[in-house]
């Protein structure tokens, strides 16, 4: 797939709150979005985004106070929304000795939504994925009683401020081992809608998880749990895709 | 003045105790049974329905309308004085004779309520029934029949007898669903280049594939003029039309890319001369 290069010279824009009072450009990697006033009451707005896609909406408004907020999202909405659940495979095996604990932190993808602001409340206006390829899915289990899972091959990083901008946020993700046994880890499954996004400037970082390998009568088994960051970063609102479940009276789309 | 109208109409017996004035209270408890079923069941749909799984949902609705009009026909006949142990003998006996006329509706009736209680397949559901040859959308099991709207949008009522006895393929029931496609090359072809150059365009271009179980390809045959390769893919259940459809585009894409030939049949003719 061939990426296009949007002004490729123009400074990227953070995540962040912007003020939407005239005429408003962001520039994501190879993105752009712009916001354009045509009347008092109204907003045009246009994105063309890393696939070539160019998505034009007009947004009505009563508020004059009305903000633009840039925030990373859960990475669930790319091609299109199918599953709660993430598999990151790593890209190298860690080894757990018998009775031992382990804290990492890995790369996650994310994608970044755009939210309407107004007397504080957020509207979800749109959402992109700066790397279309490596937004995929993959099945944990057979094809019969399997997960379906947003798929990412993902590298280990050195800590919270090892997040690539705009594609990948840091996770820490801590595994205790308390089999009576090594144990081999390369890939981790788990429902991403209970972990939150948090930014800064560009970087994200995503709420850790905690695995436990413990035996449960005959059966050895891996107990996730998400564990909530302490942090002074911004937490990012929430945004999913959620049109396939939403109820129409009307054809109203 | 009223009073007198309705003393009248009392008086006036039809066939036994029954007056046309209980026959008029009987229609009013009726008529009224049917405008609180129709009431309940707009209301449910309105309100309670969209929250709950479609055919669920619309059992419920058949369940709550159905359910006011017995009690109300049970209102009608107590209304009327009728003793409905009496209609039981008759009906028994009636029962057999109608039977007899009416087996095919009768299975269907019950195959209908065999259908709901062992739902091979839910409202919404693809499905295909392949003794039929039809294959589309599960709109309704209803009493007597169900609907499937097909592909090419029209709709085919299935009386529930066929439906039941069918051998039905779901194709919404799993996570996942394979599609595949059979690609030829020429015999000078590296396979190994070929396979690669494909599962790379698959892959990169094509969002919906899942990466995990990869993309798998199998020699097919030896063939006359190429070695055909067979080619699964899987992706989500629901996106059937981003995968099939355009995987055979796909492939051929990746092998022009390439310069892989795709080969045309050939037949090498040698005269009697030589």
């Amino acid at each position: 797939m061939k990426i296009m290069d949007i002004d490729s010279d123009a400074p990227l824009s953070n995540y962040g709150l912007y003020d939407l009072e005239s005429d408003l450009e962001l520039f994501l990697p190879n993105t752009v979005i712009k916001f354009h006033r045509i009347s008092d009451n109204a907003f045009s707005y246009f994105r063309k985004n890393s696939e070539g896609k160019i998505v034009e909406k007009i947004i009505p408004v009563k508020s004059q106070n009305l903000k633009i907020e840039l925030a990373p999202i859960r990475p669930l909405n790319h091609p299109a929304r199918r599953t709660n659940h993430m598999f990151l495979q790593f890209d190298k095996e860690i080894y757990l000795s018998e009775n031992s604990a382990a804290s990492i932190f890995v790369h996650c993808p994310i994608e970044i939504g755009i939210f309407l602001v107004h007397d504080s409340n957020h509207d979800s206006l749109d959402w992109i994925t700066c790397n279309p390829l490596n937004s995929r899915f993959g099945l944990y289990g057979s094809p019969d009683t399997g997960t379906l899972c947003k798929y990412a091959k993902v590298s280990l990083a050195t800590d919270y401020s090892d997040s690539n901008s705009y594609l990948e946020g840091v996770m820490q993700i801590i595994v205790e081992n308390t089999l009576s046994f090594g144990q081999s880890i390369s890939k981790i499954v788990f429902q991403i809608t209970d972990n939150s996004l948090y930014y800064q400037d560009s970087k994200t970082i995503i709420d850790g998880i905690k695995i436990t390998m413990k035996k449960r009568a005959a059966v050895n088994i891996a107990d996730v749990k998400t564990t909530v960051l302490e942090t002074d970063w911004s937490m990012s609102p929430t945004w999913e895709d959620k049109t396939a479940s939403t109820h129409m009276e009307m054809g109203l789309e | 003045m009223i009073l007198e109208f309705l003393q009248s109409l009392s008086e006036m017996q039809l066939v036994g105790e029954l007056t046309v004035l209980s026959l008029l209270i009987g229609g009013i408890i009726m008529a009224g049974g049917v405008i609180i079923a129709k009431i309940a069941k707009l209301l449910f749909h309105k309100y309670y329905a969209p929250s709950l799984p479609k055919d669920t949902a619309q059992n419920i609705s058949k369940l709550i309308y159905f359910g006011i009009l017995v009690i109300s026909f049970l209102g009608f006949t107590s209304s009327q004085g009728i003793d409905l142990s009496g209609i039981m003998v008759a009906g028994g006996i009636f029962a057999v004779v109608i039977g007899f006329a009416t087996q095919s509706v009768v299975s269907n009736l019950i195959s209908g309520l065999f259908l709901i209680v062992e739902k091979p397949a839910k409202h919404g559901d693809t499905i295909e029934l392949p003794d039929m040859g039809i294959s589309g959308t599960l709109l309704d099991i209803g009493t007597f029949s169900s609907k499937i709207r097909k592909f090419d949008g029209t709709v085919t009522r299935i009386p529930n007898e066929k439906f039941f006895t069918s051998n039905i393929r779901s194709l919404t029931l799993s996570t996942v669903r394979r599609a595949d496609a059979t690609v030829g090359i020429s015999y000078e072809s590296d396979i190994d280049n070929a396979i690669s150059v494909m599962k790379h365009e698959i892959l990169h271009t094509m969002p919906f594939i899942l990466q995990i179980p990869e993309p798998e390809f199998r020699i097919d045959e030896l063939g006359d003029s190429s070695v055909n390769i067979h080619v699964f893919v899987w992706h989500p259940r629901d996106d059937w039309s981003n995968a099939q459809p355009i995987l055979l585009n796909t492939l051929k894409r990746a092998l022009d890319k390439s310069g892989i030939e795709i080969p045309f049949p050939q037949r090498v003719i040698w005269s009697g001369k030589d």
